[in-house]
């Protein structure tokens, strides 16, 4: 205002370049306004995606975060565990023609003055057979046996009560078990014993196995500094959640060091069954042994473990001699159980990298129970897959609620333009209103025109199942599927799985599951992955001249480039004859191959892998099944007889520590040195022969882990008594609580705040108006 | 300076009427940023109340569509395209508040009502349910909840409950260290902490409560005699 006074009176030409700075402080102010604004929203986005993600603490675990065999126990940090002290792991894996044994020994610790229940986890390979567990706690050796999965529990229930040494273990998910432990006294030591079955992967004449060895983010060695932060206004000091941020950035240790904080030793003894060419191992240096031809002895290296870095080993054939066929028996209980894989032949045009032509049609579920996270997600998913469609291609996407929109009126070509058409819809969608997916789905199916010859349709859906109809879009699927293929893609955190696999099987596609933001590219990778290669379809298995009672799997799913046909049956009887045949179609070709039954080699262990697909079988079918019970009972019963967990059944472990002979003086027992028979623990006692490691290393390396069972020790939560044990473990399962907080104060705050600064701005304003106007006037006059 | 005694002969001269007219552009520029400043204020409380607005409103078609369901009507929708069902009503005598519970606390649900999350027991069943909402709007009236107070909860099924509230306290949202399959038949009540901030934050504010043995709960399942209330003690 000031000067404006002096601009009232000033020369016209000073008064001109005066306006312009006006012009230019006016338009800065205004960009710095709009920045702020800017600024304001990103932050609170940013805010808000941070939020999203579960922050964890260094040196706590849950879980599910488990890449390896682990004992976790509960932490004084509710919902949070701490990981045991690995003291040694041994690997026995024994591969015999297809058929894989695994055999894993691990020692642990509770390094606390307290008694605690341990939850052992260990993930495995999909369609892992579990069948032994044995246990040494302390003094006393337990081993698993079979029973249904309530029985079972109220077995440990029991034991746990009468502060027992038990263990139970259970099948979380198809590839995850857990083993609880409880009443673990003050320092003792736990060896942990797993046997399970698998077979063997093939893929493109490559044969190949794999073992769990991610080690999860662990202890953080840096001491924690923590400052307390009294708020001005409640008076309370509320924790950083993560007080050692910045700290927290490597989760995995230095492999080196790792090796020696938790030696491994791994044995492959490898049987082929025909002449080995090349054994190779992705990330781990091998120590190979000859035995003949067709058997190897493989050791790892233990002073090199990546503790990032799954096992995994293959090998192939020496040249010419892969075996595009093989046929194995067992014969077990009065029954013939037969493994079988063939793997077609290359088709010339597969081999070549000429995709076939796709006809695609996406179903985005934009309904209110995908608000928030999920419907980012779904679309981001969905941009990448439309963005990945090739132009011979056709494609059309679907979104529905309670409504249902097609955005196309029919399948269009994938030129860059529909391409960007059809991404662009996608991110303008929102999640509302209610889920009607059968309307949807009808669409997908029904309404797409025919499949054009030499094309694969597929039908890509994004849900989070939350439904209630499900048998109905079960039977939709079955009976409209026609020669498409049904992919489902589970979002957000807690998808209806069960839905979308039964779909996905129903539909014989793949369910692929995105958790997180992060996830989006890699699973959807995947899925492309599978979506682009041709497959072979429509495969059929029968037998001539037996009576096979059981196939699996059932139906047979089709199979992507270089995979062959593995299959498990039973049949009746002992004596094995007849034909097995199996026909299929790579893409209009048919295709079809014999072998003779009584030409297969033995094999150990196929009933259980047979019973293992069985068990899948009859999970898969739970749609066709009425009666839930009835499919227990029948999973029960095949679990039962081939000593499996499963869903329905658990191990629970019984003390078998032979009680003292009479007569024996009591001090013989103290030390419990004769194992039970087929025990074989002595790969993580004892002392290994280190000759490789200088003495001062190994001094320094066992600091570490000392130092590192003390951190251990000093976040558990360990009770006084065994009894309280199981209490505290308990409290460690716990529920997540959704955000409760809308934006609604904070808009109106925000709102009145600048409602305010407008009215003042607008005062301000008019009082210079006014000012101005009698300056001008007077100067007006003095110029008269 | 020249442009305005410009514009104000125009005005003295021809008549030009108006307000904006005898503005220069500077001035011009700054009323309307103040106009922007203005609106943009103003749609915020407006988005604030329209939020609080909806909050109130639908409880009381949700209101409509629980007492529909406790008539026996299945499957009532509180309107054709809600993406959720009507679980219970919750009531605070002492404080005077109703409201009634959705079910699941997926996506848009809390926006309407306090919501029962899917991974746990209905409210009287054996274990722990939990009932998250809003602290600005459902569950305002939480913090006033004080223990001893009772809570009044009915069932979709018709089945009345009296729960007393206990202790409350604040825990982050993925360490609530609540256990759906606790011991007991337990009830806790969660919203978001601190009351009165306007960010959303990682806290949470649970009060817990215990089932009232009384009579009328014959349709609670496995009422089991060997399994007495347990006994808190440690």
């Amino acid at each position: 205002m000031l000067l404006d006074t002096e601009n009232a009176g000033a020369p016209p030409s000073r008064s001109h370049t005066r306006h312009i700075e006006y012009l230019l402080v006016a338009a800065l102010a205004a960009v710095t306004l709009v920045l702020l604004f800017a600024m304001g929203f990103f932050s609170h986005a940013a805010a808000e995606t941070a939020e999203g993600k579960p922050q964890r603490f260094a040196g706590y675990v849950h879980p599910n975060d488990m890449g390896t065999g682990a004992l976790l126990f509960p932490s004084k940090e509710p919902g949070s565990f701490v990981e045991a002290p690995r003291l040694a792991t041994d690997v026995v894996i024994d591969v015999n023609g297809p058929i894989i044994r695994t055999r894993v020994t691990q020692r642990f610790q509770n390094p606390s003055k307290g008694w605690v229940e341990g939850t052992y986890v260990f993930p495995l390979p999909e369609n892992s057979a579990v069948d032994t567990l044995r246990m040494q706690i302390g003094d006393r050796f337990i081993e698993g046996e079979i029973k249904a999965r309530e029985e079972a529990r109220k077995v440990y229930e029991q034991a746990k009560a009468e502060g027992k040494k038990t263990a139970l273990l259970e099948q979380q998910r198809p590839n995850i078990f857990t083993n609880q432990v409880a009443n673990i006294g003050p320092g003792e030591t736990i060896v942990v014993q797993i046997e399970y079955q698998s077979s063997v992967h093939q893929s493109g004449g490559e044969f190949s196995l794999r073992f769990p060895m991610v080690v999860a983010p662990r202890y953080n060695p840096d001491p924690i500094v923590q400052t307390v932060d009294l708020d001005p206004n409640s008076g309370y000091a509320v924790n950083d959640p993560v007080p050692d941020r910045d700290k927290i950035t490597a989760p995995v240790l230095d492999p080196a060091e790792n090796a020696r904080i938790n030696p491994v030793t791994l044995t492959v003894n490898l049987n082929a069954g025909f002449p080995i060419g090349n054994v190779t191992s992705p990330y781990h240096t091998l120590v190979t042994k000859n035995v003949d031809g067709m058997a190897r002895t493989i050791l790892l290296e233990n002073s090199s473990v990546p503790a990032d870095r799954d096992f995994e080993l293959s090998w192939t054939a020496s040249a010419g001699k892969t075996p595009h066929a093989g046929l194995f028996r067992e014969t077990m209980n009065g029954k013939t159980y037969l493994l079988g894989f063939v793997t077609p032949p290359a088709d010339d045009a597969a081999a070549t990298d000429a995709r076939p032509k796709r006809e695609v049609v996406f179903v985005i579920d934009n309904s209110g129970s995908m608000a928030g996270k999920s419907i980012e997600q779904a679309r981001e998913s969905l941009a990448l897959a439309i963005s990945k469609l090739q132009p011979q291609d056709r494609f059309n996407v679907i979104r529905f609620d309670d409504t249902m929109s097609v955005h196309f009126p029919s399948l269009v070509q994938a030129t860059p333009d529909k391409r960007e058409d059809a991404i662009a819809f996608v991110r303008g969608l929102t999640a509302d209103g209610g889920t009607e997916m059968l309307p949807a789905l009808e669409a997908a199916l029904r309404t797409q025109g025919t499949v054009e010859p030499g094309a694969l349709r597929q039908v890509v859906f994004l849900t989070d199942g939350a439904i209630g109809n499900e048998e109905q879009l079960f039977a939709e699927i079955s009976r409209n599927r026609g020669d498409a293929r049904v992919f489902t893609v589970g979002i957000g955190s807690a998808p209806n799985t069960h839905f979308m696999t039964k779909a996905a099987e129903i539909g014989r596609g793949t369910f692929t599951l995105i958790g997180s933001e992060d996830q989006v590219a890699a699973r959807m990778g995947e899925l492309f992955h599978k979506l682009e290669k041709p497959v072979m379809t429509d495969i059929a298995v029968t037998f001539d001249g037996a009576s096979a009672q059981d196939i699996t799997p059932n139906p047979m799913p089709d199979l992507y480039r270089g995979e062959p046909v593995a299959l498990t049956a039973q049949l009746d009887g002992t004596s094995a004859v007849g034909k097995l045949q199996i026909i299929g179609k790579t893409g209009s070709q048919p295709w079809r191959i014999e072998i003779d039954v009584a030409k297969a080699s033995e094999g150990k262990g196929i009933a259980k892998l047979w019973a293992r697909r069985k068990i899948d079988d009859l999970e898969a079918s739970a749609y066709a099944v009425n009666d839930a019970a009835t499919l227990d009972k029948q999973i029960e019963t095949v679990a039962l007889a081939n000593h499996l967990v499963s869903r329905v059944t658990s191990l629970v472990a019984v003390d078998v520590t032979p009680s003292r002979p009479a007569g024996e003086p009591l001090a013989s027992t103290d030390l419990p040195l004769n194992l039970p028979d087929g025990w074989d623990f002595d790969k993580v006692f004892g002392e290994k022969p280190q000759q490789t490691i200088p003495e001062d290393q190994r001094k320094a390396s066992l600091e570490q882990s000392e130092e590192q069972a003390m951190l251990v020790a000093d976040r558990m939560a360990a009770a006084p008594t065994a009894r309280a044990a199981g209490l505290i473990a308990d409290a460690g399962t716990q529920v997540d609580l959704p955000q409760t907080a809308t934006l609604a104060d904070r808009h109106i705050l925000i709102g009145l705040m600048l409602l305010a600064f407008a009215l003042m701005a607008a005062t301000t304003f008019s009082l210079w108006r006014w000012q101005l106007r009698g300056l001008v006037l007077e100067a007006r006059g003095r110029v008269r | 300076m020249s442009d305005k005694r410009h514009n104000d002969g125009n005005h003295t001269n021809e008549g030009r009427a108006g307000f904006l007219a005898r503005l220069n552009a500077l001035e011009t520029v700054v009323l309307a940023g103040i106009l922007l400043v203005a609106l943009a204020g103003l749609m915020l409380v407006g988005k604030g109340f329209y939020m609080k607005a909806k909050a109130e409103v639908s409880q009381v078609l949700l209101k409509r569509s629980f007492e529909a369901q406790l008539q026996g009507e299945p499957d009532v929708k509180p309107w054709p395209w809600a993406d959720f069902s009507t679980e219970a009503e919750i009531t605070a005598p002492r404080i005077g508040k109703t409201a009634v519970i959705l079910s699941g606390a997926s996506g848009e649900a809390l926006a309407f009502g306090p919501a029962l999350l899917a991974n746990t027991p209905a409210p009287g069943e054996l274990g722990t349910s939990v009932i998250a909402a809003h602290r600005d709007t459902h569950f305002r009236w939480l913090k006033d909840v004080k223990p001893g107070d009772l809570l009044l909860i009915t069932r979709k099924d018709g089945t009345n409950l009296t729960f007393r509230a206990g202790t409350s306290r604040i825990a982050r949202w993925d360490e609530s260290g609540i256990n759906a399959d606790a011991p007991g038949r337990n009830l806790a009540l969660a919203t978001c902490w601190p009351f009165d901030a306007t960010e959303q934050g990682p806290l949470r504010y649970i009060v817990n409560a215990e089932l009232v043995p009384d009579a009328g709960q014959s349709k609670l399942s496995a009422l089991d005699n060997s399994v007495q209330l347990p006994v808190k003690s440690f």
